[in-house]
């Protein structure tokens, strides 16, 4: 076991030298601040003023605030320039801070970079339409957290093939003298072979998919999962499957098992009419295992992160960040913590990030099994603190409750001894 | 480590903060479940009058089906002098909207038998909601038949209590059976009126008179019809009487009478209809949606 830590440690420390790893983390880092930002935006917005928030509806929050919809329109004003935008701003900083390592035009480059993410979501069915239509110029869930994925690639292969573009023009004008080649010509011309490229992918795409390139993948997955049926063991790989798209910066395929899926309602349904969940038709959906156990912080368990963090880390860094995203965390809202240590392209914390969920999930598939607990049958908000979930799911079984303690407790033991094995990461740039 | 204690109590503030409150909204959500519950199955239990058989709604039945282009599956049940049930027909798998047609062996009109065949009516509906697992339905009575309903309303569906009815149509149904008198009552008019009580608070009651002059539709006399007003007025929570004249306005013409068809579409089955079939009075309301309000 020991070994294979080692070995674990070593394949991040080997990640960590490679440039476009250092890439991703810095672009993270700069992204952070604004991102940490907008999850209490979120935590406010989605907890306490939206119809569904978790504490709008305990404290009865409709009821006692003046201008509820006056709050809920500002909040979301702010939600949706940042939080819509997120992608931009790290196809920004990516292609920025690889500009920097390759001695180019940084600023330039990540511009350039934003530019190139933009047309790969272009709308381009609007625009065919002759672009006065109602539709918007731009797919904007893909500018959001869901694009951050594509918003790294884009970053990454255009502040290489800029900064390379721009090295290659210098040297041309060097050996050109005759015809002098100005910054600005070095700039516009890497901008249009740029542009040129990206614009002929987006509209490729658009023939095949319409929704841009994140479409594709997300469609797959959904399809994958409105199909998951009751089977564990395939609820089990698809959840594992989603939790390491999550860490690939693919956020929020499985978002949506929710509430109001079919199972769901009949399971409601059942409850309703015999005021239990034992023996509802359906006990094992994503419904009843990923979201009532396997999903407190949200994907990944990242509330039992956070709390393995605060018992076993010793970077400055981490411990501020656990700090700083507690409370969001606490309303499965983990965008910031994801992105803030960052576990995303994290090797290391790529292990319990999906074993964590499938071994509560498995936890939870044999306590339902077995009659132990009951399944979650009530709808319960999203934002609702994760440990609750199973509590208020099931209508108030006890249970339940200590189902979710054990499952949270089992959580950062798992996560445990990968945090302290970041401890030894060392250096400058944890420092900071 | 001087100030853990301030924290650890601080934890504990926060723990309760979520948990109390939450404790007590999980409450309330789960009676609103329970309460609001409908089942996606919505049948429509109809009634036939004195001396018809289960298949006396056969033409009505036809018609809406032709008018309403959806397969309203037809179950018919039988209820013989003995309380042996006999069903024939089905409630198609998927069909949310059943027709249910409860007839009687001993089909004879008077007093006696109205609540012999209302207790019969109530043996064959326990038997349906055991079977179907309903727990909302409408109800269509024709002459006799919604005497039979309103007597089952107030004296048996208390022993169902988990089922409420929604809406309640009569046609041509003698609430003061063949009298004439505005002032006399009847035996059953003053049973139904001594147990209105019972009725269900939510219930929407719709009277459909059809006259052939001014005074009949033939058999029922309209002033019988009218008393309908003392049982259902005050009681429940909507009594509207509608009126219908012109062709086919006979007593047993009166089901499938075309402005009757009309009237069980849009206020019955709660029917959108395009506008100009719509008839003039209009009330359009929530429709029954599984919302759970929560995404």
């Amino acid at each position: 076991m020991v070994g294979r830590l080692r070995g674990l440690w070593r394949l991040n420390q080997r990640m960590n030298q490679w440039r476009a790893m250092r890439a991703v983390r810095e672009a993270l880092r700069v992204a952070y601040p604004f991102i940490l930002v907008m999850a209490f935006v979120d935590v406010v917005g989605q907890g306490f003023l939206a119809k569904s928030g978790f504490f709008f509806h305990i404290y009865h929050v409709g009821q006692w605030l003046p201008g509820i919809a006056l709050w809920r329109q500002g909040l979301q004003a702010a939600s949706v320039v940042v939080n819509g935008l997120v992608a931009v701003m790290i196809a920004f900083t990516t292609g920025h801070y690889l500009a920097r390592t390759y001695h180019t035009e940084p600023l330039a480059v990540g511009m350039m970079s934003a530019l190139a993410f933009l047309t790969l979501n272009v709308n381009y069915e609007a625009l065919s339409q002759g672009g006065h239509g109602n539709s918007a110029h731009f797919l904007f869930a893909n500018l959001g957290p869901q694009g951050i994925f594509l918003a790294i690639i884009v970053g990454l292969g255009v502040g290489w093939l800029a900064s390379h573009l721009m090295k290659g023009l210098a040297k041309w004008g060097l050996r050109h003298r005759q015809t002098p080649i100005s910054w600005t010509g070095r700039i516009a011309w890497s901008l249009v072979v740029v542009l040129t490229l990206t614009v002929v992918i987006g509209y490729a795409l658009s023939w095949f998919i319409g929704g841009g390139i994140n479409n594709l993948v997300y469609l797959a997955l959904q399809t994958l999962n409105t199909n998951v049926g009751h089977e564990g063991l395939r609820i089990l790989a698809v959840t594992a499957l989603s939790n390491c798209l999550w860490w690939l910066g693919l956020i929020g395929p499985i978002d949506v098992a929710g509430n109001s899926s079919v199972t769901s309602l009949q399971n409601l349904a059942y409850a309703a009419q015999h005021g239990s969940g034992w023996g509802a038709p359906h006990p094992i959906t994503l419904h009843t295992l990923g979201d009532a156990y396997a999903n407190f912080g949200g994907a990944g368990m990242t509330l039992a992160l956070v709390i393995a963090i605060w018992i076993g880390s010793r970077q400055p860094s981490y411990r501020r960040i656990a700090n700083q995203t507690a409370l969001p965390n606490l309303l499965n809202l983990n965008e910031a913590t994801l992105l803030g240590l960052p576990l995303l392209f994290n090797p290391v914390l790529l292990i319990p990030f999906v074993v964590a969920p499938a071994v509560n999930m498995a936890l939870a598939w044999a306590a339902i099994s077995w009659k132990l607990v009951p399944p979650i049958v009530y709808p319960v908000p999203r934002t609702t603190p994760g440990p609750l979930v199973a509590y208020l799911g099931t209508g108030g079984d006890w249970r339940a409750l200590v189902l979710s303690l054990v499952c949270l407790s089992v959580s950062v033991i798992i996560y445990l001894p990968f945090v302290r094995l970041l401890n030894d990461e060392g250096g400058a740039d944890h420092a900071a | 480590m001087r100030h853990s204690w301030w924290r650890w109590l601080l934890v504990l503030l926060v723990v309760l903060a979520i948990f109390v409150p939450s404790q007590i909204w999980l409450k309330q959500r789960v009676t609103h479940y329970k309460s609001n519950y409908k089942t996606p199955l919505n049948p429509t239990i109809m009634v036939p009058g004195s001396s018809a058989s289960q298949n006396r709604f056969d033409a009505l039945i036809t018609q809406l089906r032709k008018e309403t282009k959806t397969t309203h599956s037809v179950l018919k049940v039988r209820v013989a002098e003995d309380g042996q049930i006999t069903y024939t027909g089905a409630i198609k798998r998927g069909d949310n909207q059943p027709f249910i047609v409860i007839a009687f062996e001993n089909n004879r009109d008077g007093y006696q038998n109205i609540n012999k065949q209302a207790k019969w009516l109530n043996l064959a509906f326990k038997d349906l909601v055991k079977t179907y697992h309903f727990n909302h339905f409408s109800m269509l009575g024709h002459s006799n038949g919604g005497l039979i309903l309103s007597t089952f309303l107030e004296k048996y569906l208390a022993e169902t209590p988990r089922v409420r009815p929604e809406r309640l149509m009569t046609i041509a149904t003698p609430y003061n059976m063949e009298s004439d008198s505005t002032t006399k009552q009847t035996a059953i008019l003053r049973e139904l009126i001594k147990g209105r009580s019972h009725l269900p608070k939510k219930l929407t009651v719709y009277s459909v008179a059809g006259t052939e002059n001014y005074s009949s539709d033939g058999t029922v006399p309209a002033n019988s019809v009218n008393q309908g007003k003392y049982v259902f007025q005050n009681q429940v929570a909507h009594y509207t009487q509608i009126t219908v004249t012109g062709d086919n306005t006979t007593h047993s013409d009166l089901p499938q009478n075309k402005q009757i068809v009309l009237l069980i579409r849009q206020y019955l089955l709660k029917e959108v209809l395009p506008s100009k079939e719509r008839l003039p009075v209009n009330q359009s309301r929530s429709s029954d949606i599984n919302d759970t309000d929560l995404p």
